[in-house]
C-alpha cells in the first residue's frame, strides 16, 4: 500500500467535507461534521476547542463557496434562525455541470480560442480552469483553429481589484483624475460592469456620492483601488455592460469633430476610415475629447481641427506643452526633418 | 503559464474536483500530462494523487475511500482510478470562470473563422447555464469582422499569397506580396504575420495600413515562424531615452515591453531601441508633455519641430 500521511492536510479536510455533504441526502448537522469528517475528527481528538472547530468549519464553508461549491443550510422549520439543528448539504444537481449540457467539437475549438485570449493573469487562470472542466466532460475536439492569435493585454493596474469587486458585489474606492480638473477626487463606486471600448477598459457603476451611474476610464484611476467591506446587490449588474455601451454610443452621436486632414499622411490613413470624408475634411464622432485630442496631437501638422473649439484648444495645448518641454526658447536647433525610410 | 510548485489548499481542492472526472472520461493518464494540464509541477500532482487515497465518506470502510492503482502509479507514473466515491462529473463553472470565457468569446467573434461558424450565441447560452452563479459583467464592445480581416483570413485558409499596398509610419507606400502565416490581434489592433516576397523574410503588417488587398493565385509556401509575440522580433538599432511620469506607464504599453527602465518615485527614464528615433515625435505629442524625448538630439529636435509645425497650422 502507499503512503499514509501522518497529518490530515487542509485540502484533505476540505475534500472530505465535500464528499460527506454530497453523500448525505438529508444533510449533516454541524455536530455530525465536527465529530465524523476526516480532519475535524482528528482535530477534536487532539483536544482542539469547540469554538476553534466551529471557526474552522465556517472558514471551510466560505472557501468551498468561493470554489463554486453550493452549500445549502436547511434550518429548523419552526425557527429558521436557530442554526443549532441546521443541516448542511451539497445538492449534487447544483454541484455538477447540468447532465444534458454538452458541446460539439466545433464549439470546443472556439472555446479553446476564446480561453487563450487573456494575457492578464487572473483572467487567464479562470478561463483555463473553465476549459479544464469542459474537457473533463470527455467530449471530442475538432482540429484547433490555427492561424489566429488574438490577445487582450489589459495593462491597467486597477483591473484585478475592480474585477474582484464586481464579482463579489463590493463597493470600491479610488482616486480619479478627470482631465481638466485641478484636483483628483476620491470616488466611492459600486462597480456594476467592466467593459472594453475601442481598446480601452472602463468601469461603469453607481457613484455613491452623486447617487448616479457613471463611467470611469481605468487609465485615469490614480494609485490603488480599495475594495471595501460594503456590498451592493449583485443583481444590479445584470445588463449594466450593455447599458454602458449604449450610453457611450449616445455620447458619440452628440459629439462630432470636423478635421482637415492632409492627404497621404499617417493621419489620413488612420482617420479617413473612421469618419465621413468630403475632400480633405473628415467628420468623426467621438466619446472622449481628451483621448481624441491625444491622438490628433500625435499627427502634428498632418491635421487641423476646424471644430469644436474645445477640441482645437486641447490639441493646441498639448502641442505647446511638447514644444516648451523639448525646446524652451521656441526654436528647435538642428537639421531639417527628412522622411524616414521603410520601417517595416 | 509556469507550473505551480506549491498551490494553496483551495487550489488543490479545485484541481482534484476536475482531475477525477477528467481521468474517468479520458482513462489512465500520465502524471506528467495531468501536471501540465493543471499547471502544477509533477511532484505536486503526484502528492495530490497519493493523498486522494485518504479521501472518503466519514468513518469510511475501504470501498468508501478513493483508491488508485498503486502498481501503475509507482511503476509507470500513471494515474488509474480504482474506486471513486465522488466527483464523477465535472463541477459547474464558477462565476469568475464563466465571465472569463464569456468575455473571451465576445472578443473571439472578431476572428473571421469564428464568426463564420455561428456558434457563439449558442455557446453564450450554454456557458450561462453551466455557471453555478451569475457571472460578473465583463463586456467587450462588438468589433465586426471587416473586409481586410475577412480577405486575409480567406487567403490563409486557402493557402494563397495576398498582395496589397502597405504604408508604414512615415514611409512610402509599397506593394507587397505576402504568404500569410497567422493573424494576430492585440486588443483592438489587428496584424498579419507573413513571409514577405520582397524582403524574403517574415514580417508583421498592421492591417490598418493595408489597402488594395487581393488574394492572388500564388500558392503560399510553408514558413517556420514560432513567434507569437507581436513586437519581440523588431528591436531597432537606435537607443532612445525618454522620461515619463510613472502614471503614464500603462499607456506606453508595448514601447516599454523591451525597454531598460530606471524607475524613480514619480518619474522614470526608459531606454528604447527603435528603427527610426524621429518616429518618437508622434509618441511625445500624443502624450502632450507627459513624455520627454531626452536623447539622441535629432529625436528631441524632431519632437519639438513636430509640435511647432502642428502649431503653425493654427497660426501660432
Amino acid at each position: 500500500m502507499g503512503v499514509v500521511p501522518a497529518k490530515i492536510t487542509p485540502q484533505e479536510r476540505l475534500l472530505s467535507l465535500i464528499v460527506a455533504l454530497m453523500a448525505s441526502g438529508r444533510g449533516l448537522t454541524k455536530e455530525q461534521v465536527l465529530s465524523s469528517v476526516s480532519g475535524y475528527r482528528e482535530a477534536r481528538e487532539e483536544g482542539r476547542s469547540q469554538e476553534a472547530l466551529e471557526r474552522m468549519f465556517e472558514r471551510d464553508k466560505e472557501d468551498l463557496r468561493t470554489l463554486g461549491v453550493p452549500i445549502h443550510t436547511v434550518g429548523d422549520a419552526a425557527d429558521p434562525d436557530d442554526l443549532r439543528e441546521a443541516r448542511y448539504r451539497i445538492p449534487k444537481t447544483e454541484y455538477v455541470l447540468p447532465e444534458d449540457l454538452t458541446f460539439t467539437p466545433a464549439e470546443i475549438a472556439v472555446l479553446n480560442l476564446a480561453g487563450a485570449v487573456w494575457s492578464e493573469e487572473s483572467l487567464s487562470a479562470d478561463a483555463q480552469s473553465a476549459l479544464r472542466k469542459i474537457r473533463a466532460l470527455g467530449l471530442d475536439v475538432d482540429e484547433p483553429i490555427i492561424g489566429f492569435a488574438p490577445r487582450i493585454s489589459l495593462r491597467d493596474p486597477a483591473f484585478p481589484a475592480l474585477r474582484r469587486a464586481n464579482e463579489e458585489g463590493r463597493v470600491v474606492r479610488f482616486t480619479y483624475v478627470k482631465p481638466g480638473d485641478e484636483k483628483a477626487r476620491l470616488r466611492r463606486v459600486s462597480p456594476l460592469a467592466l467593459f472594453e471600448y475601442e481598446g480601452r477598459w472602463h468601469v461603469y457603476g453607481i457613484d455613491l456620492d452623486l447617487g448616479e451611474e457613471r463611467t470611469f476610464l481605468l487609465s485615469r484611476i490614480a494609485g490603488k483601488v480599495d475594495v471595501t467591506r460594503e456590498t451592493f446587490d449583485p443583481a444590479l449588474r445584470e445588463g449594466a455592460g450593455a447599458r454602458a455601451l449604449a450610453q457611450l454610443a449616445e455620447v458619440a452621436r452628440r459629439f462630432e469633430a470636423v478635421i482637415e486632414v492632409q492627404p497621404d499622411t499617417e493621419a489620413s490613413l488612420r482617420l479617413r476610415r473612421r469618419g465621413t470624408v468630403e475632400g480633405d475634411v473628415v467628420r468623426l464622432h467621438y466619446v472622449d475629447g481628451h483621448i481624441l485630442a491625444d491622438e490628433l496631437a500625435s499627427y502634428g501638422p498632418e491635421v487641423r481641427v476646424l471644430s469644436p473649439d474645445e477640441l482645437r484648444d486641447e490639441v493646441i495645448a498639448r502641442l505647446e506643452r511638447v514644444l516648451a518641454l523639448h525646446c524652451p526658447d521656441g526654436t528647435p536647433q538642428g537639421t531639417p526633418m527628412v522622411r524616414g525610410g521603410d520601417a517595416s | 503559464m509556469s507550473a505551480q510548485a506549491n498551490p494553496v489548499a483551495s487550489d488543490r481542492v479545485a484541481i482534484v474536483m476536475t482531475l477525477v472526472p477528467y481521468i474517468i472520461e479520458h482513462g489512465p493518464t500520465k502524471v506528467e500530462d495531468a501536471a501540465r494540464l493543471f499547471g502544477v509541477t509533477p511532484a505536486v500532482m503526484r502528492e495530490m494523487v497519493e493523498n486522494l487515497n485518504v479521501i472518503g465518506l466519514p468513518g469510511g470502510m475501504d470501498n468508501e475511500l478513493f483508491s488508485i492503482d498503486w502498481d501503475a502509479f509507482d511503476e509507470q507514473d500513471e494515474i488509474v482510478l480504482v474506486n471513486v466515491v465522488a466527483f464523477e462529473r465535472a463541477p459547474r463553472l464558477t462565476s469568475r470562470e464563466a465571465a472569463a470565457l464569456l468575455a473571451g468569446l465576445q472578443y473571439a467573434q472578431a476572428v473571421p473563422v469564428v464568426a463564420e461558424q455561428g456558434v457563439v450565441s449558442g455557446l453564450i447560452a450554454k456557458l450561462s447555464r453551466g455557471a453555478g452563479a451569475p457571472p460578473g459583467e465583463l463586456v467587450l464592445a462588438p468589433d465586426p469582422v471587416d473586409d481586410v480581416r475577412a480577405t486575409v483570413s480567406d487567403a490563409l485558409t486557402r493557402g494563397r499569397a495576398v498582395s496589397f499596398t502597405y504604408r508604414p509610419v512615415d514611409g512610402e507606400a509599397m506593394t507587397r506580396t505576402v504568404d500569410p502565416i497567422r493573424i494576430l490581434a492585440s486588443d483592438a489592433q489587428w496584424y498579419l504575420r507573413g513571409w514577405c516576397h520582397l524582403r524574403r523574410a517574415v514580417r508583421t503588417f498592421h492591417l490598418e495600413r493595408v489597402s488594395d488587398l487581393v488574394v492572388t493565385d500564388i500558392p503560399a509556401g510553408t514558413h517556420d515562424d514560432h513567434e507569437t509575440a507581436l513586437f519581440s522580433g523588431s528591436r531597432g538599432e537606435v537607443a532612445v531615452r525618454i522620461r515619463y511620469a510613472n502614471d503614464l506607464a500603462p499607456l506606453l504599453g508595448q514601447y516599454l515591453d523591451q525597454a531598460e527602465i530606471e524607475s524613480g518615485p514619480d518619474e522614470s527614464v526608459a531606454t528604447l531601441h527603435v528603427a527610426d528615433p524621429r518616429a518618437l515625435k508622434r509618441l511625445a505629442t500624443r502624450r502632450g508633455g507627459g513624455v520627454e524625448v531626452i536623447e539622441p538630439a535629432d529625436a528631441r529636435i524632431a519632437a519639438a519641430e513636430w509640435a511647432k509645425a502642428g502649431l503653425a497650422r493654427y497660426g501660432r
